[in-house]
């Protein structure tokens, strides 16, 4: 059975029971061969800072959609984030031909009489009421916390309200405290999109022998869907993106693909499972295409999986051919550079081996969680003599500042919102992703040197902020060990 | 309230959102929440898009302690966990204060959060020197402004010291919300600066120069200056209960005539001769006009006046609509004050607002959706097929970051200046008093003539 049989969306602390959201120590090697047997899926801490739940970037993804309201169930506080989403939205649309076109989110802002009498009513005087004034495709139905803990059942006020509607209404399920981990974003954003906008398999388009699914994150733009769809171009073939910025009434088409990858492969499991048991789409969820190698891996499995194996492996040896010749400009600003990376867990996984081929040498890797996704990457990067850092955590910026602080690396990569320690630290921060920038294949390699040995060469910036930089941390908490909150089982309480 | 099931593209954020821009922002404060795994990321991702690109601080965005309640805790309370937050937050954070600031979750499963602090704040619990207060402010309380208020209305009651003695010259001011008012750091600064020329040292709490020691101190100033209509005036009328200090509400004084009318009212209220008040506006009249008059040739040649759409809160409409029209002769054709406000409080702000001595314009709506505005605004400035028609134009849009699109239907210059503000850099630029009227000119100009 597909999770997406379910109503609600299955989380990921039951789909894989392995997944860790904290561990660290001193030795990344050693997880080479153990893979998540060296890493508690129990372990919490007993310190923690505020941290990223589901909800933000599930945001991200569905206020990207065209002609859609997303309104989000909760208090008002809840999901104002789509303030900060709204400028990759505004990029992303003037990058795809409609500039200035803003995302739709609306607030049923409940307050404390909703909270004592319950908000479904309200829920669904909201939606009739966006579709009266917005008319848009489709209107998500978001919910945050509150609704969850007070008993509100937005499954229900969808199916009621659905046939007094025009648009098409798909709860969706983002309490933040019912998982501890943020690419759950993806799994509740696939569960609501999967289950209400894909077509009977009877009434599936035909198929199309050549397409591929190319399943995009909300952290890639399009130059990085330009140059996957020219490496795949290379081989004949046609991509088809989804879910980010993708038309409601286009993820139909996913049905009709004669294969799905995945960029990001802590993300897709979810969707890709459902396309293949529903629709009979074959899939593969192994690389991510950052980095020279991983890249090849990445072009070579689609073509092996479409019967073009010898083209593909034709195609990735002239590219890094060419990519090889150009990348060495870059190498004396960049070899033997130390680089810590901290942000999601494939993302900083595949940048280190990247930034590996670039000639830096990694000291340090924080990945926001840990799983089964992630053993073929850390047996990539473990078969290197050297050792280095590594932290599970979801931010927390007080572990990173005690490491930072004792390792002073020569560059730091974060994530969005996750670099702000080590610049004030007087590190040279380069963010890991930016959907304005490219990262990905080829190109993504090339443009990702350039800007690293700019950042590199001229660390200014952050050796100014360095001299002055204050972080809130007592002195005497640089002299502890950094993973002393960590606790191995859980809390005991 | 606008009686509608939703709110639009939210113009602020919930309680929570609103106290922890406050207390985060006064130095030597550590703010803990009590809150869900995402509420700082939701804030800090919040200000990337409406804050003028300002989201870090010493202990903001992703730095703040918090207890990140899982479902567990949902289900057996969130009260042990807490404690231990606040016992490893005194060892590991620097700070001379813990301010803990509860969110939705916990409220609504009754933890005693309360209890909690008091017992801590009485046995010394969990150790070290440091204070430790509570403000409660789940989202569904109430929105940013109201997370302000009961984070000042905390500090005036737990942390201003009691003291008979008042210094004369040591006025507090609040009412711009941290963060809420993108420009608040400048708008501060300039408060300062204004009430400086009576004599006067503003005592601000919040951003650099202020802190915990100004907090502590406030208990000797001679009078409370809010320059809101309602921001900040509940903890106002706390502070008097608490220690004796009275308080006036002023405009929010954007320029040479909002900076007469706010120095007027204040110098009043604390019984400074007229006739000094009156040669401090002379000399600072004249100071204005020297730095203005350059500006005369070009700006009289290129037609500068505008017909002026201004979409701002309650503090920034008046304050912009009052600029327009005293200090620019522009016309304000439509301000619209995108609080959501029931009636009561929205005759509230237009008294305030004639009651400060500013002109409020014909038209005056209360509204915060995009959509409606655009409409209205098209109702004004459409115009119509005729040959001869007396439509208001050039237009003006002085709004925030979401008036950008009406804006570029109505072929308008646009300067985001109210919450949010996405596509400004703002570090010590302010709006307030002589200098900031200046500013305000410089850059609303700088819009009209960017293709010059």
């Amino acid at each position: 059975m597909s999770y997406l049989d379910n109503k609600i969306p299955v989380i990921r602390e039951l789909r894989h029971p392995e997944t860790s959201l904290a561990h660290g120590d001193g030795h990344f090697r050693g997880l080479g061969g153990r893979g998540c047997a060296a890493v508690s899926s129990r372990a919490d801490r007993s310190f923690t800072q505020g941290s990223i739940c589901p909800l933000l970037p599930a945001l991200g993804i569905m206020c990207s959609l065209p002609d859609t309201v997303v309104l989000l169930h909760g208090a008002v506080g809840c999901g104002t984030c789509a303030s900060g989403n709204n400028a990759n939205i505004r990029a992303g649309n003037a990058q795809r031909g409609t500039p200035g076109r803003d995302a739709l989110w609306l607030s049923t802002a409940l307050d404390e009489l909703n909270v004592i009498n319950g908000g479904n009513e309200k829920l669904a005087e909201a939606i009739a009421e966006a579709d009266r004034a917005y008319k848009p495709k489709v209107i998500l139905a978001v919910s945050g916390c509150l609704p969850g803990v007070i008993g509100d059942d937005i499954d229900s006020v969808a199916a009621q309200t659905q046939e007094r509607v025009g648009a098409r209404i798909l709860p969706v399920h983002c309490e933040g405290f019912k998982s501890r981990f943020m690419a759950t974003a993806y799994d509740v954003v696939y569960h609501a999109l999967g289950r209400g906008l894909m077509p009977d398999p009877a009434e599936a388009p035909a198929k199309a022998p050549l397409t591929v699914n190319v399943m995009n994150v909300g952290s890639m733009g399009l130059a990085d869907e330009k140059e996957l769809s020219r490496l795949l171009g290379r081989l004949g073939l046609k991509t088809n993106f989804l879910p980010v910025f993708t038309d409601p009434e286009s993820f139909k088409k996913a049905a009709a693909a004669a294969l799905s990858i995945s960029v990001c492969p802590t993300h897709d499991d979810y969707f890709l499972t459902h396309l293949k048991e529903k629709y009979g789409v074959p899939y593969i969820i192994r690389h991510m295409p950052v980095g020279v190698k991983n890249t090849g891996s990445w072009v070579v499995d689609v073509g092996r999986a479409m019967g073009l194996e010898d083209e593909a492996k034709k195609v990735v040896s002239e590219e890094e051919k060419e990519l090889k010749s150009a990348l060495g400009e870059f190498s004396p600003v960049l070899k033997g550079k130390t680089a810590f990376l901290s942000a999601g867990e494939y993302r900083s996984l595949a940048t280190a081996s990247l930034l590996k081929e670039l000639g830096l040498r990694i000291v340090g890797i924080r990945s926001f969680h840990f799983d089964e996704f992630a053993e073929v990457e850390i047996k990539k990067l473990a078969k290197g003599k050297q050792d280095f850092v590594y932290n599970v955590a979801n931010v927390q910026p007080f572990e990173e500042a005690n490491i930072l602080a004792g390792l002073k690396p020569d560059v730091f990569l974060g994530h969005w919102h996750g670099n702000s320690t080590a610049a004030r630290l007087g590190i040279p921060a380069q963010v890991m992703y930016n959907s304005g920038h490219g990262y990905m294949g080829y190109a993504g390699a090339y443009d990702l040197a350039r800007r690293l040995a700019r950042r590199v060469g001229h660390p200014e910036f952050y050796r100014r902020l360095g001299r002055h930089g204050r972080l809130p941390y007592k002195a005497s908490w640089y002299q502890s060990d950094p993973f002393s909150r960590i606790r191995r089982g859980g809390a005991t309480k | 309230m606008s009686g509608l099931p939703y709110i639009e593209r939210p113009r602020w954020s919930c309680a929570l959102g609103g106290a922890l821009a406050a207390a985060g922002n006064i130095p030597g404060v550590v703010p803990l929440l009590h809150a869900g795994p995402g509420c700082a990321g939701n804030f800090a991702w919040t200000n990337n898009g409406a804050a003028g690109l300002n989201v870090t601080g010493d202990c903001l965005a992703l730095s703040v302690p918090s207890t990140n309640l899982q479902e567990a805790e949902i289900v057996f309370g969130g009260i042990g966990r807490l404690r231990e937050e606040i016992g490893e937050a005194r060892e590991i954070m620097e700070g001379g204060l813990f301010f803990i600031l509860t969110g939705c979750l916990p409220e609504v499963i009754g933890d005693d959060v309360r209890g909690l602090v008091d017992d801590l704040s009485r046995t010394g619990g969990t150790g070290g020197t440091a204070g430790l207060v509570l403000a409660q402010t789940p989202g569904f309380k109430g929105d940013s402004f109201f997370g302000y208020n009961e984070v000042l209305k905390t500090l005036f009651e737990k942390v201003v010291v009691k003291t008979r003695t008042k210094n004369p010259a040591l006025v507090n001011v609040w009412g711009v919300p941290p963060t809420l008012d993108p420009f608040w750091r400048g708008n501060l600064r300039g408060l300062k600066n204004a009430l400086a020329l009576l004599g006067l040292e503003a005592n601000v709490f919040f951003g650099p120069g202020a802190g915990l020691d100004s907090v502590k101190k406030a208990g000797s100033a001679a009078l409370n200056v809010v320059v809101s209509a309602l921001y900040g005036t509940g903890a106002a009328e706390r502070f008097q209960e608490r220690h004796g200090t009275g308080f006036v509400r002023t405009n929010l004084p954007v320029g040479a005539g909002g900076t007469d009318r706010f120095l007027k009212i204040v110098g009043r209220a604390l019984g400074i001769p007229a006739r000094k008040i009156s040669r401090v506006l002379d000399e600072a009249g004249r100071a204005d006009y020297d730095n203005l008059e350059p500006l005369i040739d070009v700006y009289n040649d290129m037609e500068a006046q505008r017909h002026a759409l201004i979409v701002g809160d309650l503090n920034y409409a008046p304050a912009l609509s009052d600029f327009f029209s005293n200090d620019l002769g522009w016309v304000p054709e439509l301000a619209v004050v995108t609080n959501d406000l029931e009636p009561g409080s929205q005759k509230a702000v237009l008294d305030h607002w004639r009651g400060t001595g500013g002109r409020v314009p014909e038209r005056v709506l209360f509204e915060h959706r995009a959509g409606v505005i655009e409409e209205e605004a098209l109702k004004i400035f459409g115009g119509t097929e005729a040959k001869y028609q007396n439509r208001p134009g050039p237009v003006f849009v002085a709004g925030s970051s979401l008036e950008r699109s009406l804006a570029a239907r109505l072929g308008a210059s646009h300067l985001s200046l109210a919450y949010p503000v996405a596509n400004r850099a703002v570090l010590t630029r302010g709006y307030t008093g002589y200098e900031g009227g200046l500013t305000l000119t410089e850059d609303v100009l700088d819009a009209c003539i960017a293709g010059r």
